[in-house]
């Protein structure tokens, strides 16, 4: 095999892999973006709740969605782009069936840029009967109950990040 | 009705009075027949009163101290301390725009892989590191943490043990046996089983309403728990690390229906922040 033939096969194992690449990366970035609607609503022009109805949504349909702001998402569905009330979507795909991605790591993969690698092992779950078995452990109640922020110290910080404590009114019952 | 006020501020006083004398004569240990009879009176007093089950502030968070130190001991605290105090500081900030700022509150990351939190009475409330990693940012955290929060101003889970005639207060639970620990957990059931038990669902949306409520009271953007569950949304029941979670709550979906119904009008002008990049993240 001479070098020119060398250096073709591996470019072209090299483009393979980047096009492999390239597709999983979008996928993901799909998936990210990707909604189903929850709940039938408008497409607004503007995320406000007497804007102009672009066009509606049917429960299950699939979205695009843009960006959020407070309870509005911009989607896009087809060649129509909104605003929808964030509570009518649920985020991800719906899930389809044979879909093996488990757990926390389904509710993460999807996610671009956040860098987030979840460890599905060495970690236990759960389970009722742990729960039930679990020991009294009187140093790790000490452990935590010495993390305790003062009220103070709660505002402080809360000031910090420029939150401001309003008034909001407990609410009622769903009709 | 300044009468009616007067006479409520001498009930009040009353029990106060009645509360001091048990926790300083020691509630645990004083002459049952006589333990038994003023617990009987406070009770009676303090549910017409209230309406909330009948219990001092030392009681709840001793039966919550007891509940947290089982949990913990089926998942400890994850080692990291800056993340410990991080989730306090939070945590307490939304605990403080709530009814009961007067609690000792305790919030902590603990290692599970489940995606779940859990609270116990008195204020100690859980996260488990797999719901923490879901997280995006601290207004989703105040999101979770105001569910809890919730279950514990409401006092969900000592209805619970009421109901189940565990927590028997004034009974023979009280006086029949010796030392801090034994004592409160036959009030409790088996470790930290009360953990895994499910509530009643309406306690479950109730938790969620005050959750945005007390978001939005902290600053916070009002839609961090609804976030959480749109993406909890699509993650199947029988999956492991949700299990539990699913066992215990309405589907996410649900949960999301009912606050959709009501939060739609008020919340649509109320903005807050989001505080992405100041949530802690978790070393690998």
């Amino acid at each position: 095999m001479n070098t020119t033939k060398i250096y073709l096969t591996r470019r072209i194992f090299l483009r393979g892999i980047f096009l492999l690449a390239v597709s999983l990366f979008s996928g993901l970035l799909y998936a990210a973006e990707s909604g189903t609607v929850l709940k039938a609503d408008d497409i607004r022009r503007e995320p406000f709740r007497d804007a102009k109805s672009v066009t509606t949504l049917a429960v299950g349909d699939a979205v695009s969605i843009i960006k959020q702001d407070g309870g509005w998402l911009q989607i896009s569905k087809g060649k129509s782009r909104g605003w929808v009330r964030m509570l009518s979507i649920r985020r991800g795909d719906v899930r389809k069936g044979g879909t093996n991605a488990k757990g926390v790591l389904a509710l993460t993969s999807g996610r671009a840029g956040t860098g987030k690698v979840v460890a599905t092992t060495g970690i236990r779950g759960l389970t009722t009967e742990e729960l039930k078995q679990a020991q009294f452990n009187e140093d790790e109640v000490k452990l935590a109950e010495s993390y305790a922020s003062s009220k103070v110290a709660a505002a402080q910080y809360a000031a910090q990040g420029k939150l401001v404590a309003r008034r909001v009114d407990y609410l009622g019952v769903a009709k | 009705m300044k009468n009616m006020a007067m006479k409520n501020l001498a009930i009040v006083k009353m029990l106060g009075i009645i509360f001091f004398a048990l926790s300083c004569g020691g509630a645990w240990a004083a002459n049952p027949l006589q333990q038994e009879l003023l617990k009987n009176i406070k009770q009676n007093a303090q549910e017409k009163i209230t309406g909330k089950p009948a219990i001092t502030r030392e009681e709840e968070i001793a039966i919550g101290r007891q509940i947290a130190g089982n949990l913990l001991g089926a998942a400890p605290l994850v080692k990291d301390a800056k993340l410990q105090k991080y989730i306090n500081q939070v945590g307490r900030w939304i605990a403080d725009q709530s009814e009961r700022p007067d609690l000792a509150w305790h919030f902590g990351v603990i290692e599970a892989s489940d995606v779940n939190a859990f609270a116990a009475p008195g204020g100690y409330i859980f996260v488990t590191r797999g719901l923490y990693q879901t997280l995006r940012s601290e207004a989703e955290l105040a999101g979770v943490l105001g569910h809890e929060i919730g279950h514990v101003i409401r006092q969900h889970h000592l209805k619970i043990l009421q109901q189940s005639k565990l927590l028997d207060l004034g009974s023979q639970h009280l006086v029949k046996k010796v030392g801090g620990n034994e004592k409160v957990q036959g009030l409790i059931g088996s470790g930290a089983e009360i953990a895994s038990r499910a509530l009643d669902k309406d306690a479950e949306y109730e938790a969620d309403r005050i959750a945005v409520v007390l978001s939005a009271r902290a600053g916070y953007d009002a839609f961090g728990l609804p976030a959480v569950l749109q993406q909890l949304g699509h993650v199947a029941k029988d999956e492991g690390n949700v299990t539990l979670l699913f066992k215990t709550h309405p589907h996410p979906d649900d949960r999301l229906d009912k606050l959709g119904s009501i939060m739609d009008e008020r919340f649509d002008k109320v903005r807050g922040k989001t505080l992405e990049k100041r949530l802690y993240r978790i070393a690998k």
